[in-house]
């Protein structure tokens, strides 16, 4: 089954318009979703939660049309959103009482096992944390609750690099379960490629590919040559290249590059890099 | 829904102690002057307003979008709201009501017609405010909604004004006071069920930013 099918999503606002998404995330992966600021990863997520109407499309989480008893469905889904909102006056025991209260799954000992692994504190009030700590409670409240989902939009930003490290850990081990899936939004490209078995990459509203990870990055590469070396690489191999003062890189299928050509590996954020600039 | 009401229980107990406070000096200062209803009243206008304000730490925090990631309805989001306020309006009016019977008792003057009359107006003052006001909030947000329910409660003042000036002495000598009692009541309860459903209809049409 696949945690995540969307299907033609369309969502229009005054100067953006979310353009026939297509997606679909099997149980069990985890995919990451890469784009610029307002290229529509957070309009996507508040879809898919159906916190915003879609215009048209469909959205199937878990197996269930997300329009249709979608509180239910959001027992299965853990959510941590950019900003976790949190009534200020609250302690962690005291967002743990609301969260028992809310959810039928929810596992005391769990969240407060988390609670103190990720060193969230007893006593303080929610707007006494800094912005990691509120991630880290909002991390902990999506994964005490049996959730099958993980819906994450940059829940690792404002994390220091350690305890970042660590929580993409967690997230690493939460997909062990082949039911357990996540979607997750990030300007931090690189936890998403230490992370993600799929990738989508999100500009200006429209999906430019969606892919799984190694796979791009076997059938992409970079080739840093000089302007005449570049006149023997046939067309269909450069999808972008860029010159600077020391001749040019570029991005290439690396099915439609000679053998005498060194390619190197890209990076999934040089791949994002390269793919925006050939679609302006 | 517990965990909504949990959640606004606890910050009811942090943020409206000035309103328990006030109400107590207030309820307490009733007792002793005569006529003057304004210190009846004011405790039960005071603790209307009670969800709004919830509703602004809510918006400040940014709960609404928070609470669209948990496993609630927009139904039972806007009902938390009004049962809390129910909640706290009823226990205002308990304790003043409470105060005002005492008081009347050693006065030797407790009639329980004028007792239940003084026991209605209050529950209409207390819910009337949340009736008017929730549902402008929950379409317009706080800020926004706050200012089309002070419009609203000049047109509504303006339009009283008017009539009561077209009426008086015509309609009025014609009607029973038990009447115009009943049918305060039933329109304040009348508003305050339309107010809930419409904040519902408001709130689901709303898309959370």
């Amino acid at each position: 089954m696949n945690a995540l099918e969307i299907k033609n999503l369309t969502k229009s606002y005054p100067g953006f318009t979310l353009d026939n998404l297509n997606l679909t995330l099997p149980s069990g992966c985890i995919m990451g979703l890469i784009g610029e600021n307002g290229a529509g990863k957070s309009t996507t997520i508040k879809l898919i939660l159906d916190m915003i109407h879609k215009d048209s499309g469909s959205i199937i989480i878990l197996g269930k049309d997300n329009t249709d008893s979608i509180e239910l469905t959001k027992e299965d889904i853990g959510v941590v959103m950019d900003e976790v909102g949190i009534p200020e006056c609250l302690t962690v025991k005291q967002v743990g009482n609301v969260m028992k209260n809310t959810f039928r799954n929810w596992d005391d000992a769990e969240y407060a096992r988390l609670a103190q692994k990720l060193a969230l504190p007893d006593k303080k009030q929610f707007k006494e944390f800094s912005r990691g700590m509120k991630m880290k409670l909002g991390i902990a409240i999506a994964l005490s609750h049996k959730a099958k989902l993980l819906i994450l939009d940059e829940a690792t930003s404002g994390l220091d690099p350690v305890v970042r490290d660590e929580v993409v850990e967690m997230f690493s081990d939460f997909t062990r379960d082949e039911n357990h899936s996540i979607l997750i939004s990030s300007h931090i490209v690189s936890d998403l490629e230490k992370l993600c078995d799929y990738v989508a990459f999100l500009h200006k509203g429209k999906l430019l590919l969606c892919e799984e990870k190694d796979q791009l990055l076997a059938e992409y590469g970079l080739i840093h040559c000089t302007a005449e070396e570049i006149q023997n690489l046939p067309a269909e191999a450069i999808k972008y290249k860029k010159e600077n003062p020391y001749g040019i890189e570029a991005m290439v299928l690396r099915s439609a590059v000679p053998a005498n050509f060194n390619v190197s590996p890209i990076s999934i954020e040089e791949l994002f890099v390269f793919m925006v600039k050939e679609a302006r | 829904m517990k965990g909504l009401l949990l959640k606004d229980w606890y910050m009811m107990k942090k943020y409206c102690r000035a309103y328990l406070l006030i109400a107590v000096v207030f309820i307490a200062v009733s007792l002793f002057s005569n006529d003057n209803m304004f210190f009846v009243f004011y405790p039960c206008l005071l603790c209307g307003m009670i969800p709004i304000n919830l509703l602004g730490y809510d918006e400040r925090s940014r709960w609404m979008q928070y609470s669209g990631t948990l496993p609630y309805t927009k139904t039972q989001i806007v009902s938390g709201k009004y049962l809390i306020g129910l909640l706290s309006q009823i226990t205002i009016l308990v304790a003043t009501g409470v105060a005002q019977a005492a008081k009347m008792l050693i006065a030797h003057n407790f009639e329980l017609g004028d007792f239940a009359v003084l026991m209605l107006l209050m529950l209409i003052v207390s819910t009337l405010t949340s009736s008017i006001c929730l549902p402008f909030v929950f379409k317009l947000g706080v800020e926004k909604g706050r200012t089309a329910y002070y419009v609203m409660i000049g047109f509504v003042c303006g339009a009283s004004v008017l009539a009561s000036s077209i009426l008086r002495g015509q309609l009025v000598s014609e009607i029973q006071p038990n009447l115009i009692l009943a049918l305060v009541a039933v329109a304040g309860i009348g508003i305050y069920i339309l107010s809930w459903y419409l904040s519902i209809v408001f709130f689901k049409k709303r898309e959370i930013q």
